[in-house]
C-alpha cells in the first residue's frame, strides 16, 4: 500500500512528525510518497527519508490518480493537502482533502491517522514482493531514486520477479549463510536483519512455524535450536551458524506422526490451530528437559506459549499422554 | 526493521574497539535487542556479535560462582550448584521470561536489559528522556501503573525489569568487564545507574565496555536465600513487585540480612532499612512484618502505582518466610 500526498507548499515534516508518521505507516504497512511543488519525499516506516526534486511526470501521475476519484488537483490552491491510499491493485481506495491553515506537518499527520483508521484491512508490516512488483509497474513514472526509498523493506520471497525489484535497491549488508533445518542444508543470501522465522517462512517456504507477535511474547514461532526450544522471531538467521534447527515440519516420520502430534490430535488439544505448531515444538523441548513432571509443572513450563482459543486443559493432557508414551525423542533424522 | 551491518569480531579487544564505534551495538542472545530493533527503538549501524569472544562457562568453587557473560539464563537457573548454593539466583532466573527466551538470553544481556516502559518502547511517542534525551517523560503525566515508586527522578520513573539482577544484588555479586584499558570489577550495587537527569545512562559501563563474567561470592547467607515475584498473571510476566532476600542466622537470631527489591524501582534496589530492622531479631513473622513496613520508605507514587508500596512489603515478608523456612 502506498500513501500518496499532494502538498504544494511543503518543506520538511520535521523529526517529531516523522516519528509519528512512521507509527501510522507501520500500522498501514505502507510507504509514503509526498509530492510537493519543488521537492518530493518518500519513505517507508523503517527507512530514512529520501528527498528528490519533483518531476512533471510525478505530478501528472498523481493528478491522474486523484482525477479518477473526481478530484481535480490542478484546481486546488497551494493551501490544500490531498492525501490518498493507493491499494495493491493500483486504485485509490480512500482520500481526504484538508486546508492547511495551521502547521502543514500536523495536517499531514492528521490525514495519515485518518487514512490508518480508514484502512479496513491493514496490510501486515513489511510488504511482500508481489506488492513491490505491482507498485513498480504502477509508479513507473517516478524517478528511480525515489522508488528506491519506497522499495527497501522486509525480506522478500524468492519470486522470479523479485530480483528485478532488489536490483533497484541493492542490499549492502546481504551475505551468504547456510541454515540447517530438519537435517537439510539450505544456502541463502540474506540481510542480517532477517529473523529465523522470516527466513523459514518467506525464503524456505517452511510456513508451519507461525508468526504471532514477532516479539517473543506468544511462542507461536517456537523451533528447536540444537534440540532446545527458542523463539525463531528473536533469533537472527546470521547468528545461527552451524547449529541445527528443527521445525514442526521435521517432527513427523515418513509415514507416521510424532507421538506429540498424535497426542494433540487424540486429545483435541486445539481449536483454531494457529498456536499448535509452536505448542507442539515447545512441548518437545519441554519433554527433552525432563520437567513435565506434573500438570502444574507442564503449565508453568509451557507458559511461553499462549493460546487465544484457550485450549490449555487439553494441551496439558496431550503433553502428559505424550510424556507417558515416551514422546521426547527427536525425529531420528534430526538428532 | 531497518537494515544494519553485522560484525563478528575475532577477539575481545576487537569487540571492544568495534563497540566504541558510533551506532554499534553488542548482541548476545538478541532477545532484547531484536525486539527493540523491530520496534524501531534501536537504530544501529551495525551489530557486534559477542558469541564468539565470550564464555558460557558456569563453575562453582568453595569461594563462589563464576559464570561467563554468555551463560544462558536457563543453564544458570538449572545448574545444580546454583540451585543448591544460590537459590535466590536460580529462582529469580526461573521466574523471568519464558523457557524459550531463557534458552537464548545471556547473563550479560540480562544485566544490560532495558526498561519495558511502554512509552520508551514506542517511537511514536515524542516525550521520552531515555530514548530522546531532553524530550520529556510521557509516563510522569501518563499511565504509570508499571512504573517505579523508588529511585525515580523528574526525568524518568522507568522500572529496571531484570529479575536476575535483583538476586545478584542481594548476593553481593561482582561484575567483571573488559574495556580498552583492560579488565575491571564493578560491584553489582554500582553497576546500574539511577536515572537522575540522565536516564539514557543506564549502567556504569563505558562505550565499548563488555561484561565478561559475573562472580557471586559464597557467603554465610547465600544458601539461605529466596526470590519471590508477584505479577499480573501466574507466569511469563514482568514483576509488579519482587524481592530477593538472604539471611544468616546465629542461634535464634538474624545475624546478617539482605533484602533487594525488583519491579518497584528504577534500578535493582537494596532495602537497607529493612535489613537493619531484621538484625538481632528472631526470624519470625512478627519480625518480618515489622521490618517490611520500611520496605518502600521514601516512595514517590502516582495514583496508578500506589499499590506497589503495600505489595512490596508483602512480597518482602513472603520472601523472608521462604528463606527462613
Ligand atoms: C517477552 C519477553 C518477556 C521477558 N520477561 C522477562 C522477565 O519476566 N524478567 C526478566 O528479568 N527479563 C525478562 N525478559 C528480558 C530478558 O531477560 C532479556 O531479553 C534477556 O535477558 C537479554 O539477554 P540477551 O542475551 O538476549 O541480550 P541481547 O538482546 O543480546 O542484548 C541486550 C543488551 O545488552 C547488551 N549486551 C549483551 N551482552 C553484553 C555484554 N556481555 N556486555 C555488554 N553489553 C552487552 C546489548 O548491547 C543489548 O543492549 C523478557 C524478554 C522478553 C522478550
Ligand atoms: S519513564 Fe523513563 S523510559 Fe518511560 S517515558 Fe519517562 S523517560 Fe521514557
Ligand atoms: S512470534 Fe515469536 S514469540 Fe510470538
Ligand atoms: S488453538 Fe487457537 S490459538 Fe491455540
Amino acid at each position: 500500500m502506498l500513501v500518496v500526498a499532494l502538498a504544494p507548499n511543503f518543506d520538511d515534516p520535521g523529526e517529531e512528525v516523522l516519528e509519528a508518521l512512521r507509527a501510522e505507516l507501520r500500522c498501514l504497512g505502507a510507504a509514503l510518497l509526498l509530492i510537493g511543488t519543488d521537492h518530493s519525499f518518500c519513505f517507508r516506516p523503517d527507512d530514512e527519508l529520501v528527498e528528490e526534486p519533483s518531476t512533471d511526470e510525478l505530478r501528472l501521475w498523481a493528478a491522474q490518480l486523484f482525477r479518477a476519484q473526481g478530484v481535480e488537483s490542478e484546481a486546488l490552491t497551494p493551501e490544500t493537502l490531498l492525501l490518498g491510499l493507493l491499494d495493491d491493485g493500483g486504485s485509490l481506495r480512500w482520500h481526504t482533502r484538508r486546508e492547511l491553515d495551521g502547521d502543514p506537518s500536523l495536517a499531514l499527520l492528521e490525514a495519515a491517522r485518518l487514512a490508518a483508521k480508514s484502512a479496513l484491512a491493514p496490510a501486515p508490516i513489511g510488504v511482500l514482493s508481489r506488492r513491490e512488483v505491482v507498485l513498480t509497474s504502477l509508479i513507473g513514472a517516478l524517478s528511480l531514486v525515489l522508488l528506491e526509498g519506497c522499495k527497501r523493506s522486509e525480506p522478500q520471497r524468492p519470486a522470479p520477479s523479485a530480483s528485478a525489484v532488489s536490483s533497484l535497491a541493492p542490499a549492502p549488508f546481504e551475505r551468504e549463510v547456510t541454515l540447517n533445518v530438519n537435517d537439510k542444508d539450505y544456502r541463502l543470501s540474506i540481510e542480517p536483519r532477517v529473523s529465523v522465522l522470516d527466513a523459514l517462512r518467506e525464503r524456505l517456504g517452511l510456513t508451519g512455524t507461525k508468526k504471532g507477535c514477532d516479539h517473543g511474547q506468544c511462542g507461536a514461532c517456537t523451533v528447536l535450536l540444537d534440540g532446545r526450544r527458542v523463539n525463531a522471531c528473536l533469533l537472527l538467521a546470521v547468528m545461527v551458524g552451524k547449529r541445527k534447527l528443527t521445525t514442526i515440519e521435521g517432527l513427523a516420520g515418513p509415514a507416521e506422526l510424532h507421538p506429540l502430534q498424535e497426542a494433540f490430535v487424540a486429545h483435541d488439544a486445539l481449536q483454531c490451530g494457529y498456536c499448535t505448531p509452536g505448542q507442539i515444538v515447545s512441548a518437545l523441548g519441554l519433554l527433552r528437559e525432563k520437567r513435565a513432571t506434573s500438570a502444574e509443572a507442564i503449565r508453568e513450563h509451557m507458559s511461553g506459549n499462549l493460546c487465544r482459543c484457550g485450549a490449555y486443559p487439553n494441551i496439558v493432557k496431550a503433553i502428559e499422554a505424550a510424556r507417558d508414551a515416551g514422546g521426547d525423542a527427536l525425529p531420528a533424522r534430526a538428532t | 526493521m531497518r537494515d544494519f551491518d553485522y560484525v563478528v569480531p575475532k577477539s575481545l579487544d576487537e569487540a571492544v574497539a568495534r563497540g566504541k564505534q558510533a551506532e554499534h551495538r553488542f548482541i548476545a542472545g538478541g532477545t532484547l535487542l531484536v525486539d527493540l530493533l523491530r520496534l524501531d527503538v534501536e537504530r544501529p549501524a551495525a551489530l557486534v556479535d559477542l558469541n564468539a569472544v565470550l564464555s558460557e562457562r558456569i563453575s562453582w568453587a568453595p569461594n563462589g560462582l563464576t559464570a561467563g557473560a554468555l551463560a544462558r539464563n536457563s543453564d544458570l537457573a538449572d545448574h545444580p550448584d546454583v540451585r543448591r548454593e544460590l537459590p535466590a539466583l536460580s529462582q529469580a532466573l526461573e521466574s523471568g521470561a519464558s523457557p524459550q527466551i531463557r534458552n537464548l538470553a545471556s547473563l550479560g544481556g540480562n544485566l544490560m536489559q532495558r526498561t519495558r516502559c511502554a512509552y520508551f518502547r514506542d517511537p511514536g511517542v515524542a516525550e521520552c528522556n531515555k530514548r530522546r534525551p531532553g524530550s520529556g517523560c510521557a509516563a510522569l503525566e501518563g499511565y504509570s501503573r508499571m512504573h517505579a515508586v523508588l529511585g525515580g527522578s523528574r526525568a524518568c520513573i522507568a522500572v529496571h525489569p531484570s529479575d536476575m539482577s535483583v538476586a545478584l544484588l542481594a548476593l553481593d555479586a561482582i561484575v567483571r568487564t573488559r574495556r580498552s584499558q583492560g579488565g575491571r570489577e564493578i560491584a553489582i550495587a554500582d553497576f546500574h545507574a539511577l536515572p537522575g537527569e540522565t536516564p539514557q545512562v543506564e549502567t556504569a559501563l563505558e562505550p565499548g565496555e563488555i561484561v565478561t563474567e559475573v562472580f557471586v561470592p559464597a557467603s554465610g547467607f547465600s544458601r539461605r536465600s529466596a526470590y519471590v515475584k508477584v505479577r499480573d498473571r501466574a507466569a511469563f510476566a514482568f514483576a509488579l513487585a519482587s524481592a530477593a532476600v538472604a539471611l544468616e542466622l546465629s542461634g535464634e537470631k538474624i545475624a546478617t540480612a539482605r533484602v533487594a527489591l525488583g519491579g518497584v524501582a528504577t534500578k535493582p534496589w537494596r532495602a537497607l532499612e529493612v535489613e537493619a530492622a531484621l538484625l538481632g531479631r528472631p526470624p519470625t513473622r512478627e519480625t518480618f512484618e515489622a521490618a517490611a513496613k520500611l520496605a518502600a520508605n521514601g516512595a514517590r507514587t502516582t495514583p496508578h502505582n500506589q499499590f506497589k508500596v503495600e505489595l512490596a512489603r508483602r512480597v518482602v515478608v513472603r520472601a523472608l518466610e521462604r528463606a527462613a523456612a
